[in-house]
């Protein structure tokens, strides 16, 4: 068998500045124009959107000015169209979700990557990966058919043994267990997965020479995780946060079925309340004219609150990248 | 420890090589083998570390300087299915059966690694001092005077004095490195391992590291793994030689002073690889 010797690359006829690079027509083929044309056809598509959001959302802005940032209540069909309970009961929701996903979800991440021996480490990975392809709907139904009776049954009575629980949670009495805790705890529940996903990912690449170095000097691991780790990988673990609050703030239809979807300004967590998109899906059937355009606002100021987040967290995790590149 | 491994690595135990000049032993080797997963690494490790000398580990890539070293502060015992084998004297202690807790060996064998690795969220007075921390060391005076006294020992006092709450991660890579040499001095360890030390440095950082090493040594025994032959001939009194056997798996081929290892090897295979004929 005979070797056959390749050639060395020719590479003179590809000089910078030669003639083949200057002229035009031979890398410009069909599929150069059909990708031109799909990014603008995409970028027509993402402009006439917020476009035309932005245009169905103008008439609340002029006519009831103030009224979706200050105004309580909600009258259908004739208005005023208040938007402060919506407000409100995303911010709870979405704050008291995330402080019981963060919490769980820290440890959880910790566990995953530091504590856990390796069979069991695959085995809780695959849960949450599981968890996260759960579709919402499914976690509403169960929030509403399962933990809404068992709220009713044996959370809120023993909320109520505590000392001011009345005070600080409400005392609803008998009524179906919709309430705006109920709705926090399933979406803690579904944005836990997005939480540990995304900080075991932080946590596991903060490098092992760190890990090393803190042993060596007689750290317990307790001490390098909570000295060395957790510092290192703080700003990821802070652009996990947010991401989940995006996810919080966002999600529809769990929050529809277990909220109760009444729109008063609600501070009594026991006590059902309503979020800004659980609110738009429940509500868009019926509504017309100022309504459209007050559900339209809502809209607008959902999805600026979420690029806003969004942004945040990538900015959050191109620093962390950057302090990783510096060890 | 399952009997095969223990078979494995008891066939022969090399003797140290006896010396009048060596003073007493910081650290004790007696056919020390490391297996992962049931596969030896490293075997046969049989020689004393005299104390405030330093002693090179030298050899081809693979023939298990670093594994080693690093079973030297239980750095293995991170790896789910690594075994060490033999003892390891510290003192007269066997560092894994002995009575001594994994964090307390840790602050008596301190350790500097291949890449300088400061903790990147501390400042130069955090890292210098974060062993004496993890250690519960709280009053301010004493940890001041840690700080001063390591960086002072690392050569790097005068140049970082006037910056000490400054990012780490600001100083220039020698000046990581012997920062992280003034983080493991802080602890005032008894000895000092060195994986390859310089080799993620440039000639000029290698040189500064090679002259604090010939200082240092008045004070802590070394260890010192490294690839460079010309390191270990210019700055380490004793050097252990390492091959990588037939199996794959690295053994001692000899131990001596450095000035024997160099000039008047027993092995044909030491002279050969100081000669730069192989590796």
């Amino acid at each position: 068998m005979s070797i056959v010797i390749p050639p060395p690359p020719d590479f003179t006829t590809h000089e910078a500045g030669g003639a083949e690079f200057n002229s035009a027509t031979p890398t410009r083929t069909w599929y150069h124009y059909v990708l031109i044309l799909a990014s603008i056809v995409f970028a027509a598509v993402s402009v006439g959107f917020i476009g035309t959001i932005l245009w169905n959302a103008l008439p609340d802005f002029e006519h009831h000015t103030g009224t979706l940032l200050g105004g309580n209540g909600w009258q259908s069909p004739a208005g005023p169209f208040g938007g402060l309970a919506m407000i409100v009961g995303t911010l709870e929701t979405s704050v008291v979700a995330l402080v019981i996903a963060v919490v769980i979800g820290l440890g959880t991440s910790i566990s995953i990557v530091f504590l856990l021996p390796r069979r069991f480490r695959n085995v809780v990975a695959t849960l949450v990966e599981l968890l996260a392809a759960v579709p919402s709907v499914v976690y509403g139904l169960w929030g509403f058919l399962v933990l809404a009776p068992w709220m009713l049954k044996t959370v809120i009575p023993w909320l109520n043994s505590w000392p001011f629980a009345k005070e600080l949670f409400g005392n609803p009495g008998q009524q179906d267990g919709q309430s705006l805790l109920l709705a926090s705890i399933v979406l803690a529940v579904m944005i836990l997965p997005t939480f540990v996903a995304i900080s075991r990912e932080v946590i596991s690449v903060v490098p092992n020479d760190l890990i090393e170095a803190s042993l060596s000097l007689g750290a317990t691991r307790w001490q390098m995780i909570r000295e060395v780790v957790l510092p290192t990988a703080k700003i990821g673990l802070f652009g996990a946060t947010f991401l989940a609050l995006a996810r919080a703030t966002g999600e529809t239809v769990a929050v529809a079925l277990v909220a109760g979807g009444v729109a008063n300004v609600q501070y009594h967590l026991l006590y059902p309340g309503t979020s800004i998109a659980s609110w738009i899906a429940t509500e868009f059937g019926e509504a017309q004219g100022n309504e459209i355009a007050a559900l339209m606002a809502l809209g607008v100021l959902l999805m600026l609150v979420n690029f806003g987040l969004s942004l945040i967290s990538r900015g959050l995790v191109s620093r962390q990248r950057k302090v990783l590149a510096v060890v | 420890m399952d009997q095969e491994f223990m078979a494995q690595v008891e066939t022969k135990v090399v003797a140290p090589t006896e010396s009048p000049e060596r003073g007493a032993a910081a650290m004790q080797l007696k056919g020390v083998a490391v297996s992962f997963h049931g596969r030896v690494a490293v075997r046969d490790c049989t020689f004393d570390v005299t104390k405030n000398r330093v002693t090179s580990l030298i050899g081809p890539s693979g023939s298990g300087k670093t594994t080693l070293l690093r079973a030297l502060n239980r750095l293995h015992d991170l790896t789910p299915g690594a075994k060490v084998a033999g003892q390891i004297l510290l003192e007269g202690t066997d560092i894994y059966r002995g009575d001594i807790t994994v964090t307390e060996l840790r602050t008596r064998v301190g350790m500097v690694f291949q890449r300088p690795n400061p903790f990147p969220t501390m400042s130069i007075y955090e890292n210098a001092v974060s062993g004496l921390r993890f250690n519960g060391v709280k009053k301010k005076s004493i940890l001041d005077e840690a700080a001063e006294t390591s960086l002072k020992s690392a050569a790097l006092w005068d140049s970082v004095q006037s910056r000490l709450k400054v990012a780490a991660s600001n100083l220039s890579g020698g000046e990581q490195q012997r920062l992280c040499i003034a983080r493991a001095l802080a602890m005032d360890p008894e000895v000092l391992l060195m994986d390859e030390p310089t080799s993620a440095l440039d000639p000029i950082a290698t040189l500064k590291i090679e002259e604090l090493m010939t200082e240092l040594k008045k004070r802590v025994t070394v260890i010192i793994v490294t690839h460079n032959m010309q390191q270990a001939a210019r700055i380490s009194d004793d050097c252990a030689f390492l091959l990588m056997g037939e199996d794959r798996a690295g053994e001692l081929i000899e131990f001596d002073t450095t000035e024997k290892i160099f000039n008047n090897p027993i092995d044909p295979r030491t002279l050969d690889y100081t000669l730069g004929r192989f590796g």
